[in-house]
């Protein structure tokens, strides 16, 4: 179960996305989800979903971990869908029995909603798929850097993060060695209702607390050791560096604003 | 007489059918006896601590299969249940499995967990508490305020109140001083003469599975190397130096004795052994 979580995991490749510029990537991955909510047809949806399947396969993921990103949100899409179908008012009744009634428009949102999360999702896993954690924190404190005029400590936050990323492989290793110790002691962690099952937490939740703890503190006198006195004056080993490529990603990711802008205008409004 | 444990083909993988797939432990195939003291000893990663996590059932066989006491561990999910409790597994770095709120209600939490009354609760915990070397105003304080050697002791504890037929520690004496060493496996050897259980000691040290064992078992690259008692493994020290294990201080100086033309037996593995050998050797040379 733990070891379906997908995020912020990193597939190593060589293909086009991978060779961009962490920035940029992260700066267009951000304006991606914005324009997804930009789209008011079927037209400029499918413009969208075309679009990530097309960065999909340059990335050169294997679909089967695509899939899998999506599996934790199966039960929201699937919520999402049943929700829309019924409360959606309006449009041709298709089919209606006591205070349920299915309408095309119903259905007509419900897909959309759905595929609009599923490109969500997609294309904000195909970031963290193709940036190591190292790049995309540097990313994102070079793109936070105008917050320091608001006395904000961007460099702080980009450290915080990238440690965050990096223990939640030992945090999950932790969590596997503390249930089987307690497990063998016959902590029952399957059976009973949801406050039975939440007591047996107990028992393995103080000791990954405590552990959890104890390497901060060692990993705090480890940084202090190699004189790490927060990021002032820091200069950085690899420096990023835009190339024609990111400009290139660039201007492919206006051109599809455009062309979502252009189908919302010419065809009509779903909702 | 039916072995307490007995593991038939026992095979394990890990990451099965993704491209990681290593097999952790291959058709392993052995007899535990009631009342031995088995040292296993291998290298890391293979397959000591695998293995015994299937005398538990915490970790269900790919194929083959073991039994406990005649029966199939993974036959049900009450005898998966039964075996936790039947084959007491105390992990290595146990202190870090403490939660309670009291020592003594952490020891408990095994006994607990079986089901049974408070009176054979705290009866089984002040027991435990005594083998260890635990006092009894210790049993009131927070387990997280006792001293490191205090905590492994405590949890070693919270394993023994269970009781079980089989006792099995993964190196129980990591990271510890050297006192502190000797006070953990001289609790070990006490319990085993004391209850007449079954105790299985994984250890990378081997003096103590020589002191302490009556047979080993050798894990090379996840099969099974040598099984038999300490004087059968010890005697093959240069087997065992090939396959880069340590063997005993004692057996490596008599194995140089042997290299150099002294006609020395080849199974010495302790100190004591060693005089009397040294003796009866100068004896028949020079009386």
């Amino acid at each position: 179960m733990i070891r379906d979580i997908t995020i912020g995991q990193y597939l190593p490749g060589d293909s086009v996305l991978h060779r961009l510029d962490a920035r940029m990537k992260t700066a267009l991955t951000f304006l991606f989800v914005i324009m997804i909510f930009f789209c008011k047809n079927f037209l400029s949806l499918g413009l969208v979903a075309v679009f990530t399947l097309l960065l999909t396969v340059l990335s050169k993921v294997p679909f089967r971990m695509m899939i899998k990103s999506l599996k934790p949100i199966f039960i929201i899409l699937v919520f999402t869908a049943v929700l829309n179908i019924l409360y959606t008012g309006g449009g041709r009744e298709l089919f209606g029995f006591w205070k349920i009634s299915i309408t095309d428009k119903g259905l007509y949102t419900a897909g959309f909603m759905v595929i609009r999360i599923i490109c969500l999702i997609t294309g904000s896993s195909l970031l963290t798929y193709t940036t190591t954690p190292t790049h995309l924190t540097d990313a994102i404190e070079r793109l936070l850097s105008p917050l320091k005029l608001f006395k904000i400590q961007v460099n702080t936050l980009a450290m915080m993060m990238t440690l965050a990323l990096r223990f939640i492989p030992t945090l999950i290793e932790e969590i596997d060695r503390i249930m089987n110790a307690q497990k063998a002691r016959g902590a029952d962690l399957e059976s009973g209702g949801v406050i039975k099952r939440a007591k047996a937490l107990i028992p393995i939740l103080i000791p990954l607390f405590i552990s959890a703890f104890r390497r901060a503190y060692e990993l705090a006198f480890a940084m202090e050791c190699r004189c790490y006195h927060g990021g002032d004056g820091r200069t950085r080993m690899k420096q990023m560096k835009l190339s024609a490529r990111d400009f290139a990603a660039a201007f492919c990711v206006a051109l599809l604003f455009g062309g979502i802008i252009f189908l919302n205008y010419k065809f009509k409004a779903l909702i | 007489m039916t072995p307490v444990i007995k593991a038939e083909n026992l095979t394990y993988i890990y990451g099965e059918k993704t491209s990681f797939e290593v097999a952790a432990i291959k058709n392993i195939n052995i007899e535990i006896q009631k009342g031995d003291f088995v040292g296993i000893i291998g290298h890391t990663g293979s397959g000591k601590s695998t293995l015994i996590q299937h005398f538990n059932g915490l970790l269900k066989p790919n194929s083959g299969r073991v039994l406990l006491d005649g029966s199939d561990i993974q036959e049900s999910k009450e005898s998966v249940r039964a075996a936790r409790f039947k084959a007491g597994l105390c992990f290595q770095y146990p202190e870090y499995q403490l939660f309670e709120d009291t020592v003594y209600k952490d020891i408990a939490f095994g006994p607990k967990n079986m089901g049974l009354g408070e009176d054979e609760i705290s009866a089984r915990v002040l027991r435990a508490a005594r083998f260890v070397g635990i006092n009894e105003e210790l049993l009131s304080k927070s387990p997280f305020d006792l001293s490191g050697g205090e905590k492994r002791r405590a949890a070693i504890a919270g394993v023994m109140a269970m009781e079980p037929e089989v006792l099995m520690l993964d190196e129980p004496t990591a990271g510890l001083d050297p006192r502190g060493r000797d006070m953990i496996l001289g609790l070990i050897k006490e319990y085993h003469e004391h209850t007449g259980s079954t105790v299985l000691l994984v250890s990378h040290s081997m003096e103590a599975v020589a002191r302490l064992a009556s047979k080993v078992l050798v894990l090379n690259n996840s099969a099974v190397a040598m099984f038999g008692t300490v004087s059968e493994v010890f005697s093959r020290g240069r087997e065992l130096m090939e396959m880069d294990l340590n063997v005993p201080e004692i057996t490596r100086i008599f194995i140089g004795l042997r290299d150099r033309g002294l006609p020395v037996a080849a199974s010495v593995y302790t100190n004591e052994q060693g005089r009397d050998e040294i003796l009866r050797v100068f004896g028949e040379v020079a009386p």
